[in-house]
């Protein structure tokens, strides 16, 4: 399978482990990934303007004929509502009058999907199964948004899919949809901080020993934030918080720091350990 | 205060005519993660939007907290999307020099768009600390829990088609 790669803006810094990971679980799923040529920022939450943030993903889809590959769920909602605006004959000949390469149409996959459907294929390749590993589904708000995507927007099932085919256990997780707070954290401190925190609350009390996202905004809040929350709010929580890209590489085998696992904050590695002293017991 | 037509046409226009059939039901504001420090809730915001009353509709702290998760939108029973008319107001606020923390991010994250093409996510934060001090220790907090392992650039990439990102903005941004 080959697929362009959207890396998105994250990836460069505060995402790093994500954009490592999609990267090397590709590769070894035999999934051929070329970068999109000269690819700009999708617009992310913060252009008030539609139709500039249409243009702004329209001019990345522009740039291939292959299928568009993210691992970011901001940038898969973006470049999806765009397609979906640029249906409208009228929009789509206002925004192709000032791009370069005229937008013709374009599929837009999230890595979540792709991976899971070479995945059921392959399972061979799931070489170390994550037995009995209690994991929170986080799928935070945009994958699924708006209708039309990668599953349902109530109640996805996707992720749960994902876990299971890795032979972990997927918990019941009633925040799993419930917006992280992410994109208003840095002018609206308190009200992000506020939701991030309910939601790792509900996952420790889910019995989760790790929580899977798809959002490197929803990781920065759940894993990155995670120490100073728990002294905000006088509650420990060390949960570690693994990108679903992550969560497939251990499955498959791979080494931590192939993963970028040494980059997140909540340190991953007794997960790691668990699942091997698992498998060496079953030996 | 008297009904500000041209107002209530401007936000039909962005946000879409659909914003009419709204029934007040307030699935929007039941739904909305931040609705508890919404005053007006969202719900209110679009009957002020329908009642022409600018002022109250503008000037507000509710636009500034949606997150843009689009629950509303996704729950909406009239098909309409609460989160395009918060969206519609805050262009309306810039379009009038509405001036405060939230814009002034929003600013931010569009200069650098506009400059470089992408986002430099760190020297985002250290502009943004110029203008609102008091997030300098969220910052800094994040800072420190992520140099140590090498996630903190301060170089910016810049994109070769800077130009033409610059013509999407200033083009397609007169509406």
């Amino acid at each position: 399978m080959k697929l362009a790669y959207y890396p998105g803006c994250v990836s460069r810094s505060t995402g790093k482990e994500m954009d490592v990971s999609t990267r090397i679980v590709c590769a070894a799923l035999g999934i051929a990934l070329q970068e999109l040529e000269d690819w700009n920022c999708c617009g992310a939450t913060h252009v008030p303007s539609e139709l500039v943030s249409v243009g702004l993903a329209a001019r990345n889809l522009a740039q291939t004929d292959l299928p568009i590959m993210t691992s970011c769920s901001i940038c898969y909602s973006n470049l999806r509502s765009a397609a979906l605006t640029m249906e409208d004959p009228q929009v789509r000949a206002k925004v192709n009058a000032v791009l370069t390469k005229k937008y013709s149409g374009a599929q837009i996959r999230h890595a979540l999907d792709v991976i899971l459907e070479v995945l059921e294929k392959n399972d061979e390749l799931i070489t170390v199964p994550l037995k009995d590993l209690k994991v929170a589904p986080y799928y935070g708000c945009l994958l699924t948004r708006p209708r039309g995507g990668i599953d349902q927007p109530e109640f996805p099932t996707i992720l749960e899919k994902l876990i299971k085919t890795l032979a972990a256990e997927p918990l019941d997780f009633r925040l799993k949809t419930f917006c992280c707070g992410g994109p208003i954290f840095m002018p609206q401190e308190q009200a992000a901080e506020d939701i991030a925190f309910l939601i790792l609350k509900e996952a420790k009390k889910a019995g989760a020993e790790v929580i899977v996202t798809v959002c490197p905004l929803c990781h920065l809040m759940l894993d990155a934030k995670q120490k100073a929350l728990e002294q905000r709010y006088g509650e420990k929580i060390g949960i570690p918080v693994l990108y679903v890209t992550q969560l497939v590489g251990i499955a498959l085998g791979l080494n931590p720091d192939e993963l970028g696992l040494e980059m997140n904050a909540v340190s991953p590695m007794p997960v790691v350990e668990k699942v091997y002293e698992k498998m060496a017991e079953e030996a | 205060m008297a009904a500000d037509e041209e107002f209530k046409q401007e936000v039909l226009r962005l946000a879409g005519p659909e914003v009419l059939t709204c029934i007040q039901c307030g699935t929007c504001s039941a739904s909305c993660p931040t609705a508890h420090l919404m005053k007006p809730s969202i719900r209110r915001l679009v009957k002020h939007c329908l009642e022409g009353k600018k002022e109250e509709a503008l000037r507000n702290e509710t636009i500034w907290l949606c997150t843009s998760c689009q629950l509303c939108t996704v729950r909406c029973p009239r098909g309409i999307r609460p989160k395009a008319v918060v969206t519609a107001l805050k262009e309306l606020a810039e379009r009038e020099k509405i001036k405060g923390k939230d814009q002034a991010y929003e600013e931010l994250f569009q200069r650098q768009i506009k400059d470089y093409g992408r986002i430099a996510e760190i020297l985002l934060s250290g502009e943004f600390m110029f203008v609102f001090p008091q997030g300098a220790l969220q910052s800094m907090e994040l800072g420190l829990e992520m140099a140590p392992k090498g996630k903190i650039k301060l170089a910016v990439e810049k994109i070769r088609g800077r130009d033409e990102v610059r013509r999407i903005m200033e083009e397609l941004g007169k509406g």
